[in-house]
């Protein structure tokens, strides 16, 4: 019995996948002109299944077998462990293969200041970053404090308690760089979960908190809790009339990737490949659709643009991270 | 009245043949998943997700629920059968369910647990019908303080889980908490105990650990104990003159036990982040500090399997509150429920149980449908699961080590977590050769970073003040509770135990009144 429930459960996880070998197939026909793709590609998802990396890489890989964008068969794999060290580690290990791609978090910055991996960021091949993740601080529902300024004016008196997820993270990076400028201080509350952390806001315990539109955004229409400032290029209108850092002078230029990578030293072809085939992504409903229900920023940059902007996010939390003491 | 129409409309939109067909086939996969060692609902669930695109969300959502509550049947047939827990939140089924069928009451203890799980199932789900906005509410007030002293609470369960050598049982449980400070530090971000391997920068997570002492290190234990030269059916016989079906005495002795397990397990299923596993673990002890035979528990007491698995089944149930109600998932089950919810563009929070009424009641009405679909489904399948004892153990003993293997790489799929889990294996099998406490390991590695995150968070809020415990409504709740439970359970046990002295003898009595 148990040898046949084992083999159900791999039956059911095979449909997926003789779906996905169809359309390999169909879509294979067409391709035989070119000269890349001419092998299956490796998918690498340095997170397990669920998570906002895994979602991001199944909604693309979707996409691009609905529209027969990728002439061969896809194979995704979630290689976890070690906060993405071991998924990017592997794509590192295929250095010069056009076939072995990835999609990036902000730990592919931050786990390598943390860790002593053998890689970093800058040794991959940027081919687009499709979006970003950005955050707004958020006070209770029933705070005091309405707007921005009476926040930033309390805190100067008296230092306000401010929750995030992580240390070594974009949670803690950006409320730490727009104190700064904005001339306050605040004692950070690092969490695990965004679950700890909304209760904890609350609930009372904390004063604020950071957190992405995508999953703050019912409590805010439901008034228990209020947006006061967003650190994207422009707020999402979910969260209401809210100002966003830049333009009150407080720009910290500092948010989570969300991109495509492949291995270090891939070919030209395969990165003029990419470069053509996001630009087919970026077009389709589905892709707006998966924009629009996480309430991501759509930002996208190719190539050396996108490599210009990890870099300067790798420069700028390092920066962060060692003033805070954070790492050595 | 409101609710009523409310959950008629839910019915109606949950009983469409092919809602129904959704729900039986979730209903079983949920059983598969749970059966697996380490294969939990929440992988399970998220491996599924990408099927239910094309699939209408209600139809979709109903499917993929009765994966997460039929996990919890399925997950406590192995934990009885061969020790090993199917996943985290039957741990505690093992302590009472696999003496059971080493004492040839396999059937029994088999059917029992599903009647528990439906009891604390469907029980779950007229309490969410009930209680799903006042719950609400209550939730709302857990802030960090109010999680460090939920994790203190859990700790008193270790009292129990510690065995009858104290001093190899606190070492186990020490262990368990340092191996819970590898990792990230979370309030500094430096890196701790993790020698410069990345791998460990993310911690050490119990699920393989668990898996690896008690399904392994039990399965090193029988080949150490020669299990694997005797043939078929001799390791724990399948006596038929003790029957499939549970006698009156089963019944009789755990009627209370499911109405105490299920309720208990609803209220810990609520509050974020406890889940499943920490309720069923809960529910054990208490019924320990309940039982007229404290003395029996872990060695076969069916109210010591009928109690957790009520509670995990009831758990299950609540953790749909928050996530219902404010969004906020309680496990890591409900959190890819909460992300298939997205994925539909429906967003959990607050105001949605009135804006998608027809969603949200179609799913609680599909809970009360899809609990009497797995309870009719294990116990035609229990006479298949008891089978599994018969297969000699040379033959069984390898496709447990594939299971728990896979089971292990399918959480996250890391091969790390695999080599952890056979070291945890081998250092279960010396455990259990000399006396340590796996369980106690275990339950130190889960309550241990709980603990120390949530003091820490307090303490930065608090600006280093413990008085923060006496200024919330939420902690001084707590306080109370766990007061009362501390001095009216020995009571009441106590008063119990002079009702039953002149059956018990009084041999126990002295050591047992501390518990």
């Amino acid at each position: 019995m148990k040898l046949i429930s084992t083999l159900i459960g791999t039956g059911l996880r095979g449909t997926g996948l003789a779906a996905g070998c169809v359309l390999g197939l169909i879509a294979g026909s067409q391709a035989l002109a070119q000269d890349y793709p001419s092998k299956d590609l490796d998918w690498t998802i340095a997170f397990g299944p669920g998570g906002g990396n895994d979602i991001m890489a199944r909604t693309l890989i979707d996409i691009i077998q609905k529209y027969d964008l990728y002439g061969q068969d896809i194979r995704a794999e979630n290689r976890a462990g070690g906060s993405g060290a071991v998924g990017w580690g592997y794509v590192y290990s295929k250095a010069g293969s056009g076939y072995d791609i990835t999609t990036t978090s902000g730990s592919l910055i931050t786990t390598p200041l943390q860790a002593d991996t053998p890689w970093k960021a800058s040794d991959f091949v940027p081919l687009a970053l499709l979006a970003t993740d950005d955050l707004a601080i958020m006070v209770s529902g029933n705070s005091e404090w309405d707007t921005i300024e009476e926040f930033i004016e309390s805190a100067k008196e008296t230092p306000p308690t401010l929750a995030g997820t992580g240390t070594v993270n974009v949670d803690f990076i950006v409320p730490t760089l727009f104190a700064e400028k904005a001339g306050f201080e605040f004692e950070y509350v690092s969490f695990n979960s965004m679950a700890d952390m909304q209760t904890a806001l609350l609930s009372g315990a904390v004063d604020a908190m950071v957190g992405n539109p995508g999953e703050i955004v019912g409590l805010v229409e439901s008034g228990d809790m209020k947006a006061l400032i967003y650190s994207g290029e422009t707020t999402p209108p979910a969260l209401g009339d809210v100002p966003t850092m830049d333009e009150k002078g407080w720009g910290v230029g500092v948010s989570m990737p969300r991109g495509l990578i492949l291995a270090p030293d891939a070919p030209q072809e395969a990165v003029d490949f990419w470069r053509a085939t996001v630009e087919k992504i970026v077009e389709t409903p589905e892709w707006e659709k998966y924009i629009e229900t996480n309430l991501l920023t759509e930002n996208i940059k190719y190539g050396d643009d996108f490599g210009i902007f990890l870099k300067n996010a790798q420069d700028g939390f390092e920066k962060v991270l060692r003033a805070q003491g954070a790492i050595k | 009245m409101d609710l009523f129409s409310d959950l008629w409309m839910g019915l109606s939109v949950a009983i469409s043949p092919l809602n129904l067909l959704y729900l039986l086939i979730g209903a079983m996969v949920g059983m598969i998943v749970g059966i697996i060692p380490g294969f939990g609902p929440s992988a399970g669930l998220a491996i599924l997700l990408p099927v239910t695109f094309g699939m209408d969300p209600i139809g979709a959502v109903m499917m993929l629920a009765a994966i997460y509550y039929g996990a919890m049947y399925g997950g406590t047939i192995t934990s009885i059968l061969l020790n090993t827990p199917g996943e985290s939140a039957t741990v505690a089924s093992t302590f009472d369910g696999y003496p059971l069928a080493q004492n040839g009451r396999a059937g029994p203890a088999l059917v029992m647990q599903a009647v528990a799980s439906f009891t604390g199932g469907t029980v779950g789900v007229i309490l969410i019908t009930l209680l799903a906005p006042a719950f609400s509410h209550v939730a709302r007030n857990f802030g960090p303080p109010e999680y460090f002293l939920l994790a203190l609470l859990g700790m008193l369960t270790l009292i129990v889980m510690i065995g009858e050598n104290w001093k190899l049982g606190v070492l186990s449980a020490l262990v368990g908490f340092a191996l819970g400070t590898v990792g990230v530090d979370l309030e500094t971000g430096q890196s701790r105990y993790t020698f410069g391997f990345a791998e460990l920068i993310g911690g050490i997570h119990f699920i393989p650990i668990a898996i690896g002492l008690f399904g392994l290190g039990e399965l090193y234990f029988a080949f150490h104990q020669g299990l694997h030269r005797i043939g078929s059916g001799s390791i724990a016989p399948y006596d038929r003159k003790k029957g499939f079906w549970p006698d009156l005495a089963d019944w009789a002795d755990t009627k209370f036990t499911l109405v105490r397990g299920s309720i208990l397990g609803f209220v810990v299923g609520v509050i974020p982040g406890a889940g499943a596993t920490i309720a069923s673990l809960m529910a054990y002890s208490f019924e320990r500090s309940f039982s007229k035979r404290p003395k029996n528990f872990g060695k076969g007491e069916m109210a010591g399997l009928v109690a957790p698995e009520a509670a995990n089944n009831a758990a299950s149930s609540g953790a749909m509150i928050p996530l219902l109600t404010l969004g906020i998932p309680g496990s890591a089950s409900t959190a890819v429920l909460l992300a298939a919810f997205l994925l539909w563009g429906m967003r959990p929070g607050p105001l949605f149980m009135e804006q998608n009424p027809e969603f949200a009641w179609g799913l609680i009405a599909s809970m009360y449908l899809g609990n009497m679909a797995l309870l009719a489904l294990n116990i035609f399948a229990i006479p298949l699961f008891v089978q599994i004892i018969r297969v000699p153990y040379r033959i069984l003993a390898p496709i447990v080590l594939v299971i728990c293997t896979l089971g292990t790489f399918s959480v996250s799929s890391s091969m790390i977590e695999v080599y952890l889990m056979f070291t945890a294996g081998i250092v279960g099998f010396f455990m259990r050769l000399y006396g340590f406490s796996p369980a106690a390991l275990v339950l130190g590695l889960v309550l241990g970073p709980l603990a120390e995150e949530a003091l820490r968070q307090t303490l930065t809020i608090s600006r280093g003040s413990f008085w923060i415990f006496l200024e919330r409504n939420g902690s001084i709740g707590i306080i109370v509770t766990t007061a009362v439970l501390l001095v009216v359970l020995p009571l009441m046990q106590r008063i119990g135990r002079r009702a039953g002295a002149s059956k018990q003898g009084s041999v126990s009595e002295a050591e047992d009144a501390g518990v």
